[in-house]
C-alpha cells in the first residue's frame, strides 16, 4: 500500500480512514453452540468509520470521546499494528502498516504500562536493550537517560525488576524507554490511567516540559479532561467512529459553556438584590450560594456583590470539561448548530 | 546484520530470566530423558526382526542421543505465539525496527541452551556407565561438525513447520491440536523417536526420507553414527533445503495474510 505523499507540511495525514472488527457472535445453549461452531455468526462492529485529519510537525493533539468511540484503533492504525479497513493515512511521510524501519525508529506508542518495559528485568535493562535494537550510539544514549531520569525523576527506581515497581514508577520509565529513541512522533494512549493526582500532574509537566525542549508531534487520548487540558491546544473529538469537532479546544469551551459557575460565601442568608441579567441562583446551603451567570457578566456580578459588603468568600470556576463534552454528546440539536456556527 | 547487537542483548536478557527461573526446565528435562529412556529399554528387551540394521549397541547410541538432538531443534513458538497474539503482547515487538517474531525465536533457543546444561552431564555420564556396550568403530570425528550442521537445518526446519502453524493462531483461537497432528504424532512416528528411521520398512523408509520429519531428529544420529553413506548426506541435505525454502514463503505467506487481520487486542 503505497501512497504518495498528498502534503509534505503534515505529520499526520488521514482521509476518511477506517477500520472494522469482526467480532464472533457466542451463542447460548448447546444446540446454538453447535450451530454457531459450524456455521460461525459474526457481528461487524466499525470502531472507526471515516476519519480525516491533518496534523503538523510539532502539534500536540488531544483525543477526546467516551469509551468505545475508537481512539485506540485510530492510534494502532496510526502505528502501523492495525491494517485499515478503508481509506488513506500517511505519518512521516511512511504508510504505517508497511512497517518500514525508518518508520518505525521514529515513532513510539506507550499504550498502558506494559508496553516496552520487559516485566522480568529492571528498567535500566530495557533501556540497554532498546539500545541496540533502535542502534543508538553510546554517547547519545547515556546523555539521553540521564536526562530523563533527571526529568522523570526515576534515579530510584532503574534497578528494580520492573514488576515490583508501583504503577507510578513503572509509568515514568515506561515514557523513558519510549523517547531514548527521541520519537518525532509520540502516540500516548491514556497515559495516566490510574495514577493518583499528584502523579497525573508530574506526568503531564513532564510532557510539557519535553514538548518544549524536543518538539514532538503528540498525539494524546485520556479520559481525564485534565490532561487535555494541560496538554493540547487543539482537540479532536470522535464518538463512535466519526470525528465530530476539530480545532481549538479554547473555542470549544467558549461556545459550549456560555456560563460560569460563581460560588459565594455571604455574611447573610439572604441572596442581595442585585441588577445583573441572566442571573441564576442554582443552589444554597444556608449562606453558601451557587449562582450560574453568563461568561460576560462574570466580573460585573463579582464586583457587584463585593460591593454589598456582604461577601466572604467568592470563587469563579467553568464548567468542568467532563461536562461541556458530555454535552457534544447528549445535545445533539445544540451541537449540531454550534458546529455549523464555527 | 543490522540486528545483531540487538538479538545478542535479547539472548542475553533471556538467559537473565531463564536463570532466575529455573522450576519449569526440571519438567521439561523430564521429558526429553525419559521417554527416549522408555523406547530404547523396550527396543533393547525384544528381539529384533531379521535385516533389521540396528543392533542393541546401535539403538542404545541412538536413543542417548535422541534427547540431545530432539532439545536442540525443539522449537516453543507454537505455544507463545497464538498467546501474544490473543493478548495483543504481539503489539510490543511490531512496534520496535525490530524483527517482530525474532524474540520467541530468542526465548526457545535459549530455552534449549539452558536443557544443554543438564543434558550434556546426563549423556556424557550415560555414555560413560554404558562404554562397554557400545561399538565404537563407526564413529568418526570428521561426522561431528556435519552433525552439528545437520542440526542446525534440522532446527530450522522444525522452527520454520513449528512457525506455520504457530502463524495460524491469527485466526485459530487453538493451534495445539493441529501442531499435536502435524508436528507432534507424525513427528514421532516419522521423525525417528519411535522407530530409528533406519530400520523402517523399506517403502516407509523411503517415503520418510522425503518428509521433513526425519531431518529434525533421525538424520544428525544417522550421520553421527557414521552409518550414511556421502551420497545420502548430500541427498538428506538436499530435502531438507527443499522443505526449508518451502516453508519460509509457507511462512511469509500466512503472515502476510495474517497480520491483516491482527485485532492489536487491548490497550
Ligand atoms: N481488537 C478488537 N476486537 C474487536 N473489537 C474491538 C477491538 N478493539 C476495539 N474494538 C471495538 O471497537 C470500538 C472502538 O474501540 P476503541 O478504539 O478501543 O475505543 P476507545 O479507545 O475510544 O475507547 C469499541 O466498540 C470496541 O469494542
Ligand atoms: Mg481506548
Amino acid at each position: 500500500m503505497k501512497i504518495s505523499t498528498p502534503n509534505c507540511d503534515n505529520c499526520v495525514f488521514t482521509e476518511e480512514l477506517g477500520r472494522d472488527f469482526n467480532i464472533r457472535q457466542k451463542s447460548q445453549g448447546l444446540a446454538a453452540s453447535i450451530k454457531n461452531f459450524i456455521r460461525p455468526s459474526y457481528k461487524l462492529v466499525e470502531a472507526v468509520r471515516s476519519l480525516s485529519m491533518r496534523i503538523g510537525f510539532g502539534e500536540i493533539v488531544g483525543f477526546l470521546g467516551p469509551n468505545g468511540a475508537g481512539k485506540t484503533t485510530t492510534l494502532k492504525m496510526l502505528s502501523g499494528l492495525l491494517f485499515p479497513s478503508r481509506g488513506k493515512l500517511e505519518v512521516l511521510g511512511h504508510s504505517p502498516f508497511s512497517r518500514e524501519r525508518e518508520f518505525l525508529s521514529q515513532i513510539s506508542l506507550v499504550m498502558g504500562q506494559k508496553q516496552n518495559l520487559w516485566w522480568d528485568l529492571p528498567p535500566i535493562e530495557t533501556f540497554e536493550i532498546h539500545r541496540s535494537i533502535y542502534n543508538l550510539d553510546e554517547k547519545d544514549f547515556r546523555g539521553r537517560i540521564e536526562e530523563l531520569i533527571d526529568m522523570l525523576e526515576i534515579s530510584d527506581c532503574l534497578e528494580t525488576q520492573t514488576r515490583k515497581l508501583s504503577l507510578g514508577q513503572r509509568m515514568r520509565c515506561e515514557l523513558a524507554v519510549s523517547l531514548l529513541h527521541r520519537p518525532k512522533v509520540l502516540f500516548l494512549d491514556e497515559p495516566t490511567i490510574g495514577l493518583d493526582i499528584l502523579m497525573q500532574k508530574k506526568i503531564r509537566k513532564f510532557l510539557l516540559d519535553y514538548h518544549a525542549r524536543f518538539k514532538p508531534t503528540i498525539l494524546l487520548t485520556s479520559h481525564y479532561m485534565d490532561d487535555v487540558a494541560a496538554l493540547a491546544k487543539r482537540v479532536i473529538v470522535i464518538n463512535n467512529g466519526l470525528k465530530i469537532y476539530d480545532g481549538l479546544l479554547s473555542d470549544l469551551t467558549e461556545k459550549m459553556q456560555p456560563e460560569k459557575i460563581i460560588t459565594v460565601i455571604l455574611n447573610s442568608e439572604t441572596f442581595p438584590k442585585i441588577e445583573i441579567p441572566n442571573v441564576n441562583i442554582v443552589s444554597q446551603e444556608s449562606n453558601l450560594f451557587r449562582l450560574k451567570a453568563p461568561r460576560e457578566n462574570v466580573g460585573k456580578l463579582a464586583a457587584a456583590l463585593y460591593n454589598t459588603g456582604l461577601t466572604i468568600d467568592l470563587t469563579i470556576e467553568d464548567t468542568p470539561l467532563e461536562d461541556i463534552i458530555g454535552n457534544l454528546f447528549t445535545e445533539k440539536s445544540n451541537f449540531q448548530q454550534f458546529r455549523t456556527n464555527v | 546484520m543490522l540486528h545483531l547487537k540487538a538479538h545478542a542483548a535479547i539472548l542475553k536478557a533471556y538467559l537473565k530470566i531463564m536463570l532466575t527461573y529455573r522450576g519449569m526446565m526440571i519438567l521439561h528435562l523430564f521429558r526429553v530423558v525419559l521417554m527416549p529412556l522408555v523406547i530404547a529399554a523396550a527396543w533393547l528387551s525384544i528381539e529384533k526382526a531379521d535385516g533389521n540394521p540396528y543392533e542393541n549397541s546401535d539403538y542404545l547410541l541412538y536413543y542417548l542421543l535422541v534427547p540431545l538432538v530432539m532439545n536442540l531443534t525443539n522449537s516453543r513458538s507454537v505455544f507463545r505465539f497464538p498467546v501474544s497474539v490473543r493478548d495483543g503482547t504481539l503489539s510490543r515487538e511490531l512496534i520496535k525496527p525490530y524483527p517482530p517474531l525474532m524474540n520467541i525465536v530468542i526465548e526457545s533457543f535459549t530455552n534449549n541452551l539452558q536443557m544443554l546444561l543438564y543434558l550434556v552431564p546426563f549423556t556424557l555420564i550415560s555414555v560413560f556407565l554404558f562404554q562397554s556396550h557400545f561399538d565404537f568403530s563407526f564413529l568418526s570425528y570428521k561426522m561431528v561438525p556435519i552433525s552439528i550442521l545437520a542440526i542446525f537445518f534440522g532446527a530450522l526446519t522444525r522452527l520454520l513447520i513449528s512457525g506455520s502453524i504457530a502463524l495460524t493462531g491469527f485466526w485459530l483461537e487453538d493451534v495445539t491440536t493441529l501442531n499435536l497432528l502435524l508436528n507432534g504424532s507424525i513427528w514421532a512416528l516419522l521423525g525417528g523417536m519411535i522407530i530409528p528411521v533406519a530400520t523402517f520398512p523399506e517403502k516407509i523408509r523411503q517415503i520418510a526420507e522425503l518428509l521433513p520429519y526425519r531431518y529434525m531428529l533421525s538424520f544428525p544420529i544417522e550421520i553421527f553414527s557414521g552409518r550414511l553413506t556421502t551420497l545420502a548426506i548430500y541427498k538428506g541435505f538436499a530435502v531438507m533445503f527443499f522443505w526449508i525454502i518451502i516453508f519460509s514463503f509457507t511462512a511469509r505467506f500466512i503472515w502476510k495474510r495474517g497480520i491483516k487481520i491482527y485485532s492489536a487486542y487491548g490497550g
